[in-house]
């Protein structure tokens, strides 16, 4: 009963991480991506490693999706602006 | 396994699970504020665990998501400001989820703050239940407001 808790988190993280890649847009896929980051902190605070879900929160929860984001928005422009070449 | 651990599995099969179902479905904005709701309910659940657990410095975790999770939700609405203006108009679900982001904090702080001992960890833990409240708040209406635009 006391691997109770380990086991659900080891299904959220389960789900989420299958979630993230069933996803095909990469927009929404970095969404999901912010969950798995929150999933595997909870993951690692039931295993006892506290330091490590810290790190994992810093890293998951804003740092991660920011630099999806910005890289699809760089590509996207770059992308119309190459398209705006060929028009003229 | 203690009633603390039982009422943080609990909010994670019945809390995290759905709005992981609503983060990985639908328009943009729904996924947003269930990406919102999540980071709340995480934050909740860790809170439960430090408790559960005995180990008041778990505590801290639940404290820098609550300074982390609003930013990061603020960061998807700032990028995705012109997806979230096209999406369909605010459904029932919708609205509950930034309800239920709001509504599920107090009970778990304060049933939480009963039981600690008088003192700084008490502090600590209103002041991540106040943090936690604004946050949602804060990311529920700016994304409210990203829609109207």
């Amino acid at each position: 009963m006391d691997e109770l808790p380990v086991a659900l988190a080891l299904l959220l993280v389960a789900c989420a991480g299958t979630a993230a890649v069933a996803t095909r847009d990469p927009v929404r896929q970095s969404l999901v991506l912010g969950v798995l980051g929150l999933a595997l902190a909870l993951l690692f605070t039931v295993l006892q490693a506290p330091d490590v879900a810290l790190s994992q929160l810093a890293v998951g929860t804003a740092l991660t999706p920011l630099m999806v984001l910005l890289s699809v928005r760089k590509v996207r422009r770059k992308a119309r602006s190459e398209r705006r070449e060929e028009h003229e | 396994m203690n009633g603390w651990l039982a009422a943080a599995c609990a909010l994670l099969v019945l809390g995290l699970l759905p709005a992981l179902a609503a983060a990985c479905t639908g328009p943009v904005l729904r996924r947003v504020l269930a990406q919102n709701l999540t980071t709340v309910l995480t934050a909740l659940v860790l809170l439960l665990l430090a408790q559960g657990y005995a180990r008041p410095a778990y505590g801290d975790l639940a404290l820098v998501l609550a300074v982390l999770g609003p930013a990061g939700t603020l960061v998807f609405e700032r990028l995705l400001a012109e997806e979230l203006a096209a999406s369909p108009a605010r459904t029932p679900f919708q609205r509950l989820m930034g309800l239920a982001g709001t509504a599920a904090v107090p009970p778990v702080v304060l049933a939480l703050a009963v039981v600690t001992d008088p003192g700084r960890a008490t502090v600590k833990l209103l002041l991540t239940g106040c943090l936690l409240l604004a946050g949602s708040a804060v990311c529920t209406r700016a994304l409210t407001a990203a829609w109207g635009r």
